[in-house]
């Protein structure tokens, strides 16, 4: 017995002998104790969690050298080799933070997301396609945004004191050559895509990315959604037309197919119009999407490749009157048929390489009727691009990529056998770097240069932009850059020499979101040089300078809640636009027509649980538009009265898979005036006869009824009101 | 001499025994999840997130660490004191430890359903903002997980929870939530708890299906 238990006791002596102890205290660079650190021995199972004060300890039956292994979320892992010899070992150990892409500072400055996975965003992506008034167009919504102004006679998204032209539209990374429809002149347009095929945006007023150029004031980056969640077929019924869309969705593959007319005729019957319409604007598109995935992310090499084909056909014929004449006027007919490709691929691997590109196809044709004499214009646009992006570390990345461009456009005028047209290549070359000095501090740095063969024209247009977190998760973000586009094709095939027309950028941003409210705040000066000027009839102009400057700055507010009214999501947004230019025409800086000084919007959506519905409400103000009066000396001597639009909408949900949109713009019925056409000669007695440039109706209405089919009953069109 | 004997025969008969049933890996997960499944304080789920961590980082060939690890952290997230920032750093996390518990066992249908659960969470962090947005992508997740079980209780709790929710948003009736959590429930009830623990297969939700079968009533 006694032999035992000299055993036993020396079994347990020998344990007791090997362990040791281990302790100390968790901090981070500023000495504060991190609570619920994992620290322990690499390859066993010995190991504790710090506690409130940072404090750990815990024993080890291991002996020799080992690795005391320190890791918990947001700071870098840290290893410490140790030695276990049953004596008490004991270490304080400070954690470094590591960059967390989702909490870390993001760049704000000019910069306007929507997303549904990252922080500092503005906008969800389906609050594009709920809010009232848009009538399901992407611009439409941007539009009560910060930075931008209305132009009701347009369309078109017009960004601080910009003309039209000056945004550039991608899809995928991959440039978009006449997004929105061709359209007569003062009738208003639409962006070509709808907003359902698309998961989230970024739309930049200003100092963006190397990555994005060709356009002097505005980049608007759509991506559309990766694979779609499950098969359905969608049917749309609406009063100016329908559509349906079929998904088929496989493991790591997807098929979208959709199909939609649109006829304004029957509905321009009932509801008395101003436009004297001869032919009601009609048209039928088609798109087919594709997506294939490859890979695992959490294997880490992974990748997508998206196919999105579109093609549609716009017919439309008005006739619109000639100041001083008794007439019915000049009638303008249009044929437009427009095609689309794209097809993107991105693919990450381990090494922290990730490469994206594609090619881009877009085609558009117009054949116009000028009071019938036929006029063709085709315009086309083919983009290639691949671009490479590294990640050295957590901290820093590098991305660098090539972008071919080639540019055409024609015009012919058919029945006297006269035609024009031109070719131009761009190669472009751009490289950005960007380095987190902690998850408060963030610059970025790139450098942008092209060459254009028929400008025969090298630029180069650097790009700065930084961002500091205060401790009340407040930013401010400065950006600025220099940014080079060519004249609008229609310049450029009277004088195919022109050269850049630039613009200089300087923004600062505040940013702050909290407990589901948003405040944004923006201060901007932009610079124009070399802007295009001449002399004449737009369609024939001659003595064409490029001396014109001019100028943009101001500052806007947006303000969106969340929280404060039940059930209720509202925003608010106030732009100060001060912008003078020289260009076109003007032989001095004028307030340029697209550009009204202060311009408001505010959005509300309700959700009444009782009624199943969604209310919507949007208004949007702005102090008027400068227009010319012939009558008067000078240039761009007055202004309209101020414009105000009240939309009301109304989506019903009876049942999880059927919705009823009903919605109402200018609710009001307030006769908006969008500026003045004045005859080219005066009259007898002396004075310029002119026409209110106006709406095409008092009111719109749109009424619409979305069903899905598909095995998931709760499935919706939501995304496509 | 001869009692040592005995006693070295003894450990020698008895130690295999001791081994077949638990390896080291298996007590060290069975202590872990009975501390996981039995507390909803901050500290002690990170205790428990980083002992899984600690284990997963032995076993690399074992799902259930990171699995656990990962219900570790949706638990995190699902406390009120917590700011929304970091919910959905926890979150973050989870969701790469559910990535890594697939990529280890592949079509597993109770990871697919953790996959739900993190959505789930996502959404239960900012159901006004995420509500629309992501309570397709939960229900098509659990969706795909009852195609490979259709008896999995906790798919059918999470499935019952979501129904629930939305026929309240819609202001429709639960009979169809009721139903699966009754469905869920009597599954529950007929599985043998120790059998499973003992083989450390998955085994929470049980008291939140009696809760919500007690709510429907």
């Amino acid at each position: 017995m006694k032999a035992t238990f000299t055993f036993i006791t020396l079994l347990v002596t020998t344990a007791t002998f090997a362990q040791t102890n281990i302790t100390g205290k968790v901090t981070d660079a500023k000495g504060v104790a991190i609570p619920g650190v994992n620290v322990y021995l690499k390859g066993t199972y010995d190991g504790t969690s710090s506690d409130a004060r940072g404090g750990f300890a815990f024993e080890t039956d291991e002996t020799g050298n080992q690795l005391l292994t320190v890791q918990a979320l947001g700071f870098e892992i840290q290893q410490i080799s140790i030695r276990c010899n049953g004596q008490l070992v004991s270490h304080d150990i400070k954690l470094l933070e590591s960059i967390n892409v989702l909490t870390a500072v993001t760049i704000t400055a000019g910069a306007m997301e929507a997303s549904d996975e990252k922080k500092s965003v503005v906008l969800k992506p389906l609050d594009i396609v709920t809010t009232s008034g848009a009538m399901g167009d992407i611009t439409a919504a941007l539009l009560t945004l910060p930075g931008t102004s209305t132009v009701g006679n347009d369309g078109r998204l017009f960004v601080r004191g910009g003309d039209a032209s000056e945004t550039a539209i991608f899809v995928d990374g991959m440039q978009v050559g006449n997004a929105f429809g061709t359209t007569a002149s003062n009738v208003p347009t639409r962006t070509r895509f709808s907003p359902n095929l698309f998961k989230g945006s970024f739309f930049s007023t200003g100092g963006y990315s190397a990555e994005y150029g060709q356009a002097l004031s505005s980049a608007l980056a759509l991506n559309t959604l990766d694979l779609p969640l499950r098969n359905q077929g969608d049917l749309s019924i609406m009063a100016l037309g329908g559509g349906y869309t079929q998904t088929l969705v496989g493991k790591q593959q997807s098929l979208t197919a959709s199909a939609n007319y649109y006829n304004l005729a029957p509905y321009q019957s009932i509801i008395k119009q101003n436009f004297d319409w001869e032919q009601a604007p009609a048209s039928w598109d088609s798109e087919i999407s594709l997506r294939h995935k490859w890979g695992n992310a959490a294997k880490s090499r992974s990748g997508m490749l998206k196919a999105y084909f579109h093609s549609e056909g716009n017919r439309m014929a008005i006739w619109q009157k000639i100041p001083g004449s008794d007439s019915r006027g000049d009638r303008i007919q249009l044929r437009n048929n427009y095609h689309y490709g794209n097809l993107s691929f991105r693919h990450s691997n381990s090494n922290g390489w990730l490469l994206y590109g594609g090619a881009a196809y877009s085609y558009n044709k117009d054949a116009w009727k000028l009071n019938f004499d036929p006029v063709r214009q085709v315009t086309t646009l083919s983009h290639t691009k691949i671009v490479a992006v590294r990640d050295f570390s957590s901290r820093f990345s590098l991305k660098n990529g090539l972008e071919w461009y080639i540019k055409t456009y024609s015009e012919a005028l058919t029945d006297q056998n006269l035609r024009r047209d031109f070719t131009d290549h761009q190669l472009n070359h751009f490289a950005e770097g960007s380095y987190y000095f902690s998850n408060r501090l963030v610059m970025v740095g790139g450098v942008r240069t092209g060459y254009s063969s028929l400008a025969r024209q090298v630029w180069i247009d650097p790009r700065f932009s930084m961002a500091y977190k205060f401790e009340n998760e407040g930013q401010v973000s400065f950006a600025a850059g220099r940014f080079n586009q060519l004249p609008e094709e229609k310049t450029r095939i009277h004088d195919i020499n022109l050269k850049n027309t630039s613009a200089t950028h300087y923004i600062l941003n505040y940013f702050i979101v909290n407990n589901n409210r948003t405040l944004r705040a923006e201060a901007f000066y932009k610079n124009y040089n070399h802007l295009t000027t001449w002399q004449g009839n737009a369609s024939e102009p001659f003595d064409i300078a490029q001396n014109g400057t001019g100028y943009a700055r101001g500052f806007d507010l947006f303000y969106r809640d969340k929280k404060s009214l039940k059930s209720t999501d509202f925003w608010i947004t106030y732009s100060f636009i001060d912008s003078k230019r020289q260009y076109a025409t003007y032989t001095t800086r004028i307030q340029p027509s697209f550009a009204p000084r202060h311009n408001a919007s505010v959005v509300a959506k309700h959700f009444v649980t009782g009624l199943k519905s969604q209310l919507g409400l949007s208004w949007s103000w702005n102090s008027g538009y400068p227009y010319n009066d012939s009558n008067l000396p000078g240039e761009m001597q007055r202004k309209t009265g101020m414009y105000s639009d009240l939309s009301l909408s109304w989506s019903y949900l009876p049942r999880p898979n059927v919705i009823i949109h009903a919605a109402c713009s200018n609710v009001l019925g307030r006769n908006n005036v969008f500026g003045y056409r004045y005859a080219t000669q005066p009259d007898e007695t002396g004075t310029y006869a002119s026409l209110p440039v106006g709406q095409g109706a008092r009111r719109f209405a749109f009424i619409a009824l979305f069903i899905t089919l598909s095995k998931d009953k709760s499935a919706n069109q939501l995304n496509n009101l | 001499m001869k009692t040592i004997f005995r006693i070295i025969t003894l450990i020698l008969f008895i130690s295999p025994a001791v081994w077949a049933q638990d390896s080291p890996y298996q007590k060290a997960m069975k202590k872990e999840i009975a501390s996981l499944i039995t507390t909803d304080s901050l500290p002690q789920l990170q205790r428990s997130a980083n002992a899984f961590a600690r284990i997963a980082e032995l076993n690399p060939s074992e799902w259930q660490p990171a699995y656990y690890q990962a219900l570790a952290y949706i638990y995190q997230s699902f406390n009120m004191a917590l700011a929304i920032d970091k919910k959905d750093e926890a979150l973050a996390k989870a969701d790469e430890l559910v990535k890594k518990a697939d990529a280890i066992s592949p079509n597993n249908p109770e990871i697919m359903t953790m996959q739900g659960f993190v959505t789930i969470a996502k959404l239960s962090a900012d159901p006004a903002g995420r509500g629309q947005s992501l309570s397709g992508v939960a229900m098509q997740t659990l969706g795909k997980s009852l195609t490979m079980d259709n008896k999995n209780p906790r798919t059918l709790l999470l499935m019952a929870q979501m129904e629930y929710g939305m026929a309240r948003f819609f202001g429709s009736g639960t009979e169809k939530a009721c139903g699966l959590a009754k469905q869920s429930l009597a599954i529950f009830s007929s599985q043998d708890e120790e059998a499973l623990k003992a083989a450390i297969q998955p085994t929470w939700g049980k008291n939140q299906a009696e809760g919500m079968v007690a709510n429907c009533k």
